[in-house]
């Protein structure tokens, strides 16, 4: 009983030392040091000087930038239509909310550092301040003093209201609701002027605020954030696993049904649908859906082998008569064909009690249904009227096909590496051999193929998009490289892990999917969110093949405007800060989550 | 007399055999780790297995639930030969619980699904009986308020009895230990032993590889002695104790005692 009666020990002050005394301590310790320190400071100051310098620079014209901000977002959307982008925009936002809510996302910034960070930024921008061209309008260089001194007034009270061993933190719905107040005070009340057009010159209104079409839709888009994380965190606690399930599933299929119904809305031919592809996937899912419940009963292992197996030999002869073209079929047909052979062949793995082949066959119909619905909506033309036929392009391009090929290259990757790493010789062999042949190929090649050479080697009267073939081309590129991480993974989890799950009587399946796959991503997280970081940056090599994404805009369509012939470098500069932020804000969460799980298991 | 049946007592005798190997051999690569082993173990017989480093323990008791594959004789489980058919492997596998010396724990996994989880995915238990189970076991290793760590937060005694918890889970017929407590600190070495004395009181059918000798006095029903691949002797502790018969196991024993 020792140890309870002990008193409890309550943990020593940090020893307090004035800000004279870091400074002297880390910056200034030695005489190299201090040499460091001012070398680094110069040269940090001259950059950002020189960055100050291009952005407010005379003859920086960042008209072309402001007056195309649509187009690099979302290309040449009809504006009649714009509508459909908010509501797209929303429904993510939406989600976003729920997600940060119901997983409760708290970095649990203490108070403290919070000030303090305040406090720096009003000192950096004092020091921008300082370092602005005289070009640089007189609104800017005052706002970058007002922002330094309020920054520094707020931070100096709050860090001597709140005493030094104060471990108060910022909740997040406070600190979600400053940020959201902060972006709609600017958007509301900063005029950040306008262009307009006279006489064929353009000129500059100044005192205007931002466009009310765009301003209301942002402020319902941010009210909903911040309301929406309340209300996550509220289901969060009283029906958590529901919630989270139900976000996720929005989160791999939502962006779908977005495009196809929010973007695109397809014409559906009602006749047809009700004919044929209404019959057909209720036959796959249903149909499909009794089978695995039959199936799955205890001891019919043998039997959903063998039906696997024969599945599967149909399946796979549908796809050989479609290469000779002996019989026609709906492309769909084969596909859930394939598909069905591979859950009956996964039956014995997640066979058992009645609960669980309710839930595995519903998964299976829920499954058919999403997907049958997306083939259609994809082959169905769009309701839209659009001049010209990439409807999407800009930044909701490369980030929806950056998105897509991640979602699809990842699982992709897996199967990849679990075949270079099999006992099989053949899945060995041909996982290898894919694995390299990639990797020793440039990505824009890979691009080409799919975009100039695939649609001469298939089937007569099956076509495939530009975009498609484009998705195709990244997917097959990336799924090479995420099994090379992944693989990296794998040799990371140790022999005992494999033996005690073959002692307990796991099936392979099972021994890959419970225990050595959850082990091997963890260790791969690093690897896999830079695969998808250089794949977000990658995609700006749509562009060589035709697609109009963020780089294309940038490079060739608004240098070509009539109004701002020739103008690449604020564009350019514009994506960079783009790119960089979207990357960044990867990166930072990849930390979070290592960090998060690792505090899980921790050894 | 056959030296699979050596020290038989009439009460082990009129048992049934849980585990009979014949004449097993095993090459790794041109090695030969086991010349012929012969060895049965009865129902809730424990078997303690002893032997200098490299002489086949530890291969021995992994052929019997196919961790190694052996390429000549039989190996008979509760009466099914072990042979490539993988269900044959998995019903094995599933009836006989092994404890490793690296306890090997799943460390992404809480202490609590480590131990459901063959029972969910293997027995097709429920999730709320399979917890209910698992806590019972917890109790009967001494750390039920553990459940909710992950292994990494354990010590190594705790680990090792989550480890044997796990087991427990798939209600073994057979238990095979590679010295179990050969990783621990010595301090944690006895609460372990603790739990697998226990099992053995229970009349849990039981193969240990161990230098713990006094375990090996207090519990065993029989003990193996093992060299370079060949069983050399088996008999009662007390027979291995007081008046060993083959050389080799007097020298091994007198080191190691
Ligand atoms: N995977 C393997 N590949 C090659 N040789 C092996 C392998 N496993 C074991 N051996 C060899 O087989 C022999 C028996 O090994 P085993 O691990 O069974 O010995 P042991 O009696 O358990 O020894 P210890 O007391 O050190 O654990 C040793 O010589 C070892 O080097
Ligand atoms: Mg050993």
């Amino acid at each position: 009983m020792s140890e309870i009666t002990a008193p409890i020990e309550t943990r020593p002050e940090e020893p307090s030392h004035t800000a004279g005394r870091w400074i002297r301590d880390n910056l200034f310790s030695s005489v190299s040091n201090t040499i460091q320190t001012v070398v680094f400071s110069a040269i940090v100051l001259g950059l950002l000087r020189w960055i100050l310098g291009q952005v407010f620079s005379e003859d920086a014209d960042w008209s072309s930038v402001a007056t195309n901000l649509r187009l690099l977002m979302s290309y040449n959307y009809p504006t009649e239509q714009f509508v459909r982008i908010w509501v797209a925009a929303a429904a993510i936002f939406l989600m976003l909310g729920l997600s940060l809510g119901a997983w409760g996302i708290d970095p649990g910034f203490s108070v403290r550092r919070s000030a303090r960070t305040l406090i720096s930024t009003g000192v950096f921008a004092l020091v921008v301040r300082l370092l602005l061209p005289s070009s640089t309008p007189d609104a800017i260089a005052m706002a970058m003093i007002v922002i330094g001194v309020v920054a520094i007034v707020i931070g100096g009270v709050v860090m001597r209201a709140v005493p030094k061993s104060s471990d108060r933190r910022v909740s997040f719905t406070a600190a979600l609701g400053v940020m959201v107040g902060l972006v709609l005070a600017v958007v509301w009340l900063v005029p950040f002027g306008s262009y307009g057009v006279a006489e064929g010159e353009r000129y500059a209104v100044p005192g205007v605020t931002v466009a009310s079409s765009t301003k209301v839709p942002w402020t319902i888009v941010l009210l909903l954030v911040f309301f929406a994380q309340i209300l996550g965190r509220r289901l969060g606690v009283s029906v958590g696993s529901v919630i989270r399930r139900s976000i996720v599933a929005f989160w791999v299929i939502g962006p779908a049904f977005i495009i196809f119904l929010v973007l695109r809305d397809p014409s559906f031919d009602w006749a047809h649908v009700w004919s044929t592809d209404v019959p057909m996937a209720a036959a796959f899912a249903l149909g499909g859906g009794a089978l695995l419940y039959a199936l799955g009963r205890p001891g019919r292992d043998d039997l959903a082998r063998v039906v696997g197996a024969l599945l599967l030999a149909l399946a796979l002869f549908h796809w050989v008569a479609a290469f000779f073209g002996w019989y026609p079929m709906l492309q769909k047909a084969r596909i859930s064909f394939l598909l069905i052979a591979l859950a009956v062949l996964l039956v014995p793995t997640f066979a058992g009690e009645r609960s669980a082949r309710v839930r595995f066959a519903g998964a299976w119909v829920g499954f058919m249904v999403v997907l049958h619905w997306l083939i259609t909506g994809i082959n169905t033309p769009s309701t839209l009227e659009i001049s010209a036929p990439p409807f999407l392009g800009g930044l909701v391009l490369t980030v929806g096909i950056a998105y897509y090929v991640m979602l699809v290259s990842f699982p992709l990757g897996v199967l990849l590496s679990l075949a270079r790493t099999s006992k099989m010789p053949i899945f060995r062999v041909m996982s290898t051999t894919y694995i390299e042949v990639i990797r020793g190929v440039p990505l824009i090649t890979v691009l080409f193929f799919f975009s100039i050479m695939l649609p001469l080697f298939l089937p007569r009267g099956m076509g495939i998009s530009d975009l498609a073939a484009v998705f195709a081309g990244y997917t097959v590129f990336s799924a090479a490289y995420m099994a090379e991480n992944i693989r990296g993974g794998l040799q990371s989890v140790r022999r005992g892990q494999y033996e005690a799950a073959d002692a307990l009587g796991l099936t392979t399946v099972q021994r890959t999917t419970l225990i050595v796959l959850p082990q091997a991503l963890r260790v791969s997280i690093p690897n896999l969110v830079g695969q998808a970081i250089a794949t977000f940056k990658e995609t700006s090599l749509i562009a060589i093949v035709g697609g109009f994404d963020l780089l294309r805009i940038a490079n060739s369509t608004i240098p070509n405007q009539p109004d701002f012939l020739g103008q690449k470098r604020p564009g350019l500069l514009f994506i960079s800060l783009v790119y960089f932020v979207v990357a960044y804000t990867m990166s930072k969460s990849s930390q979070r989550l290592e960090a998060r799980l690792q505090a899980g298991q921790a050894r | 007399m056959s030296i699979a049946d050596q020290a038989l007592t009439d009460d082990l005798a009129a048992r049934r055999d849980m585990i009979v190997c014949r004449g097993v051999k095993k090459w790794f690569g041109d090695f030969q780790a086991l010349r012929g082993v012969d060895v049965t173990v009865k129902d809730r017989e424990v078997m303690v297995v002893l032997g200098p480093s490299g002489s086949g323990k530890s291969t021995l008791i992994r052929c019997i639930n196919r961790l190694e594959v052996h390429q000549e004789g039989d190996i008979v489980v509760d009466g099914v030969e072990l042979t490539n058919d993988t269900r044959n492997i998995e019903k094995i596998r599933s009836e006989v619980g092994m404890v490793f010396q690296q306890f090997n724990l799943f460390p992404h996994l809480t202490v609590l699904d480590n131990i459901t989880l063959a029972p969910i995915w293997v027995r097709k238990k429920a999730k709320a009986e399979a917890e209910r189970t698992a806590m019972e076991l917890l109790e009967r290793v001494g750390i039920p308020e553990q459940a909710a760590k992950f292994p990494g937060q354990l010590s190594g005694g705790q680990q090792q009895r989550v480890a044997i918890a796990r087991s427990l889970a798939m209600e073994p017929k057979i238990m095979l230990f590679d010295e179990p407590t050969s990783a621990l600190d010595p301090e944690m070495i006895a609460e372990v032993l603790d739990v697998m004395k226990d099992l053995a009181r229970g009349g849990m059918t039981m193969m240990v590889v161990t230098h713990e000798m006094g375990f090996a006095r207090e519990v065993a029903d029989r003990l193996v002695f093992m060299e370079s691949g060949d069983v050399v002797e088996v008999g009662t502790p007390e027979h291995f104790f007081t008046n060993p018969k083959e050389e080799r196991t007097k020298l091994f024993l007198s080191q190691i005692l």
